[in-house]
């Protein structure tokens, strides 16, 4: 029952802080995805489970077992490499089962398993080619084959699939993700691309500066992001966000800048806010257009009038980018019909979909 | 479709033209300088000629005299006796070195240079300092060995010594040159694939079996065929140090050939052993060859 937990890990490289008091518990068959922007210390946190990264303090164990300071080859983990990592001198075979032979396992067992790992990902008929005769996509296939005839306490994903194209990345990550339920191996799964992290990943990380943001299920972060980076990071495309600030008249509340205002339902709001100065955030799923209908006015729905900008259309839906006063907003709207270029339209920004952060980024505590 | 009919032709042809102009200089040269003593080698094996009197036919006279020749059988198994001792030496003292200076290491652009250092000295140079290296009485090798109670050793004057000694110095003299290129190699080894043998369970042992060495088979091969080539043509060391001896021990198949041309002006059966001598070294670099490819594959 191997479970993975992180207790205030520290990492420098010479001077420089790259992961800081980071404390975490990966449950058995869970499978945690790291996620953040590049430098954010994701591989770093990886590298030092698998023992490829000194820890500079703290300490990493799974399950009891104290392996902060184990060579790589005692920690009995397997890990995907970005680049694959594939041996280029041996065949698909013996990428699968060197590190088998390596620990004296009997030529039966050796069979069986390379076997079963070929079998479940469908690369039998590759097994005796070099790395170099293979497709990215197979080479892929290779490369978790190798992790899982280790049969591993643990598996290490380092963005395994940045070097596919955009269709087979798509559909790696079901495989993956299939594959991962039906072994149950603990995995952390690292990834920059949100949308492999909230497909995949029963719980996400989100990393900035070697710090941990949000720890929460995919749709938790994408309801409730604790700070305005999370906000936006979590969900595609981006949220929109706008400066602005909060005015009360009598006991409404109002989120007030050029162009825009937005009563915000008051029992929302917490007694006592930090400051004034706030940032709006609305997803573009959220924001909808009036279509000239009446609007069910009061604290429901704010309606903006914009200018549409920029119109990109996805088929089914389309991205509209409109100007309200000197703010940008993006709506995602679906139907096959959006408005032209230039045109002026109405645009209902539900209250309670609103996300509001204060200055120093963190969210309003909503009182749901 | 656009019609795009001759500007292909023409301008391959534009494009051979400036091949040929390019190539046009080191082709002359090639010609002058190997293509003509070649061919006029593979004719001076048919002749006696002894560099004063006008070369004469000679008919097989040359070619039969080689295959009876007792010296030039000698000659032959010296060069391979070095060969077994040389070899062997060079490529692990070639790869201990490139690993080890593949290191993080203090000095290192130091250590590289120096290693390379009696690459580019002339051979006769390093024949004569290694002369005084291995001098019997007042050589400082028998020197460090009489320090630490050992008693001295003729190395250049016990028949079954001076070939291994020999092999010994230009192991030490071309090491430079072959460090240069298994470092060249061990650059081409990703780090991640390091790091997967590693996570997969390997022992520094294993990581250098099944890992570093494959991978640097080319270099190897490399390394195998430039050195056998080399070895085959050692001519300077033992001219300088050992004139051949002792009991023809270190006579090489290059010295027997140079004291035939010059010494006994037999110019054309110095050149039948030239020719020989290039026959010998293609047949053993494609067995090499054959050899090294089996284990590749297997
Ligand atoms: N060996 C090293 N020496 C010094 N600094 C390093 C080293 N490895 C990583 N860093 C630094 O640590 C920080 C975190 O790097 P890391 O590779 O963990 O980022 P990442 O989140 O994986 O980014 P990416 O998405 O680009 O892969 C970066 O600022 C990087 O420059
Ligand atoms: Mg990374």
């Amino acid at each position: 029952m191997p479970s993975i937990s992180f207790e205030k890990v520290n990492k420098k490289f010479g001077d420089v802080s790259v992961v800081e008091d980071f404390s975490l518990h990966v449950e058995d068959g869970e499978l945690l995805v790291l996620v953040g922007g590049s430098g954010s210390g994701k591989s770093t946190i990886l590298r030092m489970v698998a023992g490829l990264e000194s820890v500079t303090s703290g300490t990493i164990r799974i399950d009891d077992r104290d392996i902060t300071h184990l060579a790589p080859r005692d920690r009995d983990v397997a890990m995907v490499f970005q680049d694959y990592a594939l041996y280029p001198h041996l065949t698909v075979r013996d990428n699968l089962s060197l590190g088998l032979r390596l620990r004296r396992m009997p030529t039966a067992e050796i069979n069986r398993r390379v076997a079963w790992a070929a079998d479940m990902l469908r690369i039998e008929s590759l097994l005796e080619r070099k790395p170099k005769q293979l497709s990215g996509g197979q080479r892929q296939r290779v490369a978790m084959g190798r992790a899982m005839v280790r049969e591993p306490l643990v598996f290490l994903f380092d963005e395994p699939l940045s070097n596919l194209d955009a269709s087979l990345r798509a559909r790696m990550r079901i495989e993956i993700g299939g594959l991962q339920r039906r072994l149950n191996t603990t995995t952390v799964y690292v990834t920059h691309d949100q949308v492999e992290a909230m497909t995949l990943g029963d719980r996400i990380v989100v990393l900035a500066n070697g710090r941990i943001q949000q720890i929460g299920h995919p749709i938790e972060l994408y309801r409730n992001p604790i700070n305005r980076f999370v906000a936006g990071f979590i969900g595609t495309p981006p949220m929109n966000f706008v400066e602005g600030n909060l005015h009360r008249e009598n006991d409404r509340v109002f989120f007030v800048s050029e162009g825009l205002r937005v009563q915000l339902p008051a029992e929302r709001l917490p007694g006592s806010v930090p400051s004034k100065a706030m940032t709006l955030g609305i997803r573009p799923e959220d924001v909808t257009l009036a279509d000239g209908k009446p609007t069910s006015g009061g604290a429901g729905a704010a309606r903006l009038s914009g200018r549409v900008l920029l119109v990109e259309r996805l088929g089914g839906t389309s991205h509209i980018h409109f100007d309200v006063g000197p703010h940008r907003l993006m709506a995602a709207v679906s139907g096959e019909d959006p408005p032209a270029v230039g045109d002026t339209v109405g645009i209902e920004v539900p209250s309670e979909r609103v996300h509001l952060f204060a200055a120093d980024g963190n969210a309003l505590a909503r009182a749901e | 479709m656009m019609q795009r009919p001759r500007p292909e032709r023409s301008s391959m042809r534009a494009e051979q033209r400036s091949a040929w102009s390019l190539t046009a200089p080191y082709a002359a040269f090639l010609l002058a300088f190997a293509a003509y003593p070649v061919f006029f080698a593979l004719a001076l094996v048919f002749m006696h000629w002894d560099l004063v009197t006008p070369p004469s036919f000679a008919g097989g006279d040359n070619v039969r005299l080689l295959v009876t020749d007792a010296r030039f059988g000698r000659a032959v198994l010296n060069t391979f006796v070095f060969l077994a001792i040389h070899l062997p030496l060079q490529i692990v003292t070639a790869l201990g070195l490139a690993l080890a200076l593949n290191r993080r290491l203090a000095f290192r652009a130091f250590w590289r240079a120096t290693f390379f250092l009696p690459v580019v000295i002339s051979g006769a140079v390093v024949a004569i300092l290694w002369n005084a290296l291995y001098a019997t009485d007042v050589g400082l090798i028998n020197n460090l060995l009489a320090k630490l109670g050992g008693s001295p050793i003729p190395w250049l004057t016990d028949p079954s010594i001076a070939m291994p000694a020999i092999a010994v110095m230009v192991t030490w003299k071309n090491v430079g040159f072959y460090v240069i290129i298994y470092l060249a190699g061990l650059q081409y080894i990703p780090q991640s694939c390091r790091e997967a043998i590693e996570l997969d369970g390997a022992t520094a042992w294993q990581r250098f079996r099944h890992l570093t060495l494959p991978m640097l088979l080319p270099q190897t091969i490399l390394v195998v065929t430039l050195s056998t080539i080399n070895g085959f043509q050692l001519f300077i060391e033992p001219y300088v140090m050992t004139g051949g001896g002792p009991l023809r021990r270190t006579y090489s198949v290059v010295l027997y050939m140079y004291t035939n041309a010059f010494s006994y002006q037999k110019m054309g059966y110095a050149a039948t052993i030239g020719v020989a001598l290039a026959l010998i070294i293609g047949a053993v670099v494609a067995a090499q060859r054959r050899v090294i490819g089996t284990a590749e594959a297997a």
